[in-house]
């Protein structure tokens, strides 16, 4: 990085930092920190549902995808318009009414204080851990950019973003989210169209995505119903929409954005603006892993984008060896790229898919090499693919503003899930059980300290998550393993007159074990975890409630 | 760009029929939109 590319950087970290500082005099009691007194636009709302959503997992980890995988993942938002109707019409309005600083307040009222409290502990669980594979994400970046530690980056990002977020509590969030989705939105922009034209000449936009609909890489609709599949449009559909139902109706870190809301409409109008446009600005997304894919058919693309991983292998003659192969291998596709473009008959096509396949095998022989050589089972390039184009393609400034977006599109998503950890923690358990009668100033000091915590602990996560593979993947997987049974929980406080605590409180733990089995003993892909945890605690917590003789009078709506 | 409004500003609601409208069009345009994406593949693909 350049002078003009750090100087972009710092000013986006001290303009965030600052913005959400000055929040604090709209903060001082818990409502006001902790839902901004329900005052929120809808769009500053819609903007934060879409920044907390899109960390930079998204922009790292799913560019990197398009690029080895193509557009295939895309199927996964498939569910998401469907969620967020459902949700408009159940969700927001008994939350809002219900007049909540959590989810998961609303379930004592309807069951008990234990299912509340179990409930929020599996969030606070399962979004400890998440929001420290968030933070994980753009330390590898900068890790390979400043050539720091990992865990140098992963304590500046975390803690700048526990900052504002302690002090600004949710007015902070929000505000800077809205700032941050601006930065990241014209980060790709700019960043789609210096890759275009960075195209050698002859080559136009439809040219690139000619050679990368050839290799199936523009794939968006599998229609094959194998369980098997991670991404098909009935995966997406199905087990997306469990999936979305779960993360924007019963995690924290979102609900606790459209309790933010001046009125259910404007919650309603907030949620409605992801359906319209979470498609659109996630193809936008994988487009830009598919033309990074298109400028290594004409440019020579690293061998192994983690140079860490490289440098400790580079020396040797078998890495030299396959150095050699490879180059020889892109030099043929390059060649066949050529005359694909300029004869487009099948003959070409094939001669361009057969060097393309030798290309993707010699590639294949350096990764098993680097994972045999390092000891490192887990290693995988996917998440080094963007950053590492970013820097050594990219020009001056651009590197700069890219790495803006990144920073933008993580802190966007740490600042949202601590202050939902925070607040779950000072609600559901502090104020809940140990502290019933005190002053706003205690909570509010209560959920600083609490967010600080949770900003530790998240950056401790966060140094042991970089090996993790893919992490979107991770962090959808491990959402996965929560999620249907915390909405089998909802579903039976919503929609079953005849629920009970004790089913529900019994349902989810089923849920949850039904989910664990799924996973060891099945080979059915994550995202029907959700499916399975939902129906399995749907279904035992109503056969539960039946052995409870409690009358439909005790039930608290 | 105004960050901070009245919290005592009276919420206004919209009627459950100019709801449904709005569902339906949601609903609408993701078949479209996916179909649209079906589309770009079969086109680049072939």
């Amino acid at each position: 990085m350049r002078y003009l590319d750090w100087a972009v950087v710092v000013a986006y970290l001290v303009y965030v930092i600052w913005d959400g500082i000055r929040m604090t005099k709209h903060s001082g009691d818990v409502e006001g920190y902790f839902l901004a007194n329900r005052s929120l636009p809808w769009w500053a709302v819609g903007l934060s549902v879409m920044a907390t959503q899109l960390s930079a997992i998204t922009l790292v980890g799913t560019t990197g995808q398009a690029y080895s995988d193509g557009m295939r993942f895309i199927q996964f938002y498939y569910g998401l318009p469907l969620a967020m109707v459902i949700l408009c019409i159940t969700a927001v309005p008994f939350f809002y009414r219900a007049n909540v600083y959590t989810a998961y307040e609303y379930l004592e009222r309807r069951f008990d204080a234990k299912t509340r409290s179990l409930t929020s502990f599996f969030f606070l669980i399962s979004r400890g851990l998440g929001v420290g594979v968030i933070i994980a994400a753009p330390s590898v970046i900068l890790s390979i950019v400043l050539g720091w530690h990992e865990v140098t980056t992963i304590f500046v990002i975390g803690l700048s973003t526990t900052i504002y977020t302690m002090i600004g509590g949710v007015q902070a969030v929000t505000w800077t989210d809205v700032k941050q989705m601006f930065v990241i939105f014209f980060g790709l922009t700019v960043c789609i169209l210096v890759i275009v034209s960075q195209f050698p000449a002859g080559v136009s936009f439809t040219d690139g995505l000619t050679l990368a609909g050839a290799t199936g890489k523009l794939t968006t609709v599998n229609l094959s119903f194998d369980l098997k599949e991670k991404y098909t449009l009935w995966s997406g559909m199905i087990g997306g929409l469990f999936l979305f139902l779960s993360y924007f109706g019963c995690d924290q870190s979102q609900v606790q954005r459209f309790l933010t809301a001046k009125s259910v409409s404007e919650g309603r109008t907030s949620l409605l603006m992801s359906a319209f446009l979470k498609i659109p600005i996630q193809f936008m997304i994988l487009l830009v892993g598919v033309l990074v894919f298109v400028f290594y058919q004409f440019a020579t693309p690293p061998m192994i984008f983690n140079q860490v991983e490289t440098g400790k292998v580079a020396q040797t003659a078998q890495y030299q060896t396959l150095k050699g192969e490879f180059d020889s291998a892109h030099l043929v596709r390059e060649k066949a790229a050529e005359n694909f473009l300029r004869d487009r008959n099948d003959a070409s096509k094939q001669e361009y898919l057969a060097a393309d396949k030798a290309f993707n095998a010699s590639r294949k022989n350096a990764v098993d090499y680097v994972k045999a050589e390092t000891g490192n089972k887990d290693f995988n390039d996917v998440n080094y693919v963007f950053p590492s184009f970013v820097v050594q393609n990219m020009p001056l400034g651009v590197v700069g503003l890219i790495i803006a977006a990144i920073f933008a599109a993580a802190m966007s998503s740490i600042s949202a899930e601590l202050n939902a950890l925070a607040t779950a923690t000072t609600i559901d358990f502090y104020r809940r059980h140990f502290k019933k009668e005190g002053t706003d100033r205690e909570y509010v000091f209560f959920g600083r300290i609490a967010t600080f915590v949770w900003g530790i602990f998240a950056c401790i996560v966060a140094t042991y998550a970089t090996n993790l593979g893919s992490l979107i993947e991770v962090v959808n997987k491990f959402g996965s393993f929560f999620y249907g049974s915390l909405l089998g929980v909802f579903v039976l406080a919503f929609a079953v007159k005849r629920a009970r605590a004790r089913g529900a409180f019994f349902g989810l733990l089923f849920g949850i074990a039904s989910v664990w089995v799924a996973s060891h003993f099945t080979d059915i892909e994550f995202l029907w975890f959700n499916v399975v945890g939902c129906l399995v605690t749907v279904i035992s917590g109503y056969l539960i409630s039946l052995t409870d003789k409690g009358g439909i009078d005790a039930v608290k709506v | 760009m105004k960050e901070h409004t009245k919290p005592n500003e009276p919420p206004v609601e919209r009627p459950d029929e100019w709801w449904y409208r709005i569902y339906l069009a949601v609903i609408a345009t993701t078949i479209v939109v996916i179909a649209l994406l079906q589309g770009f593949t079969y086109y680049f693909s072939n």
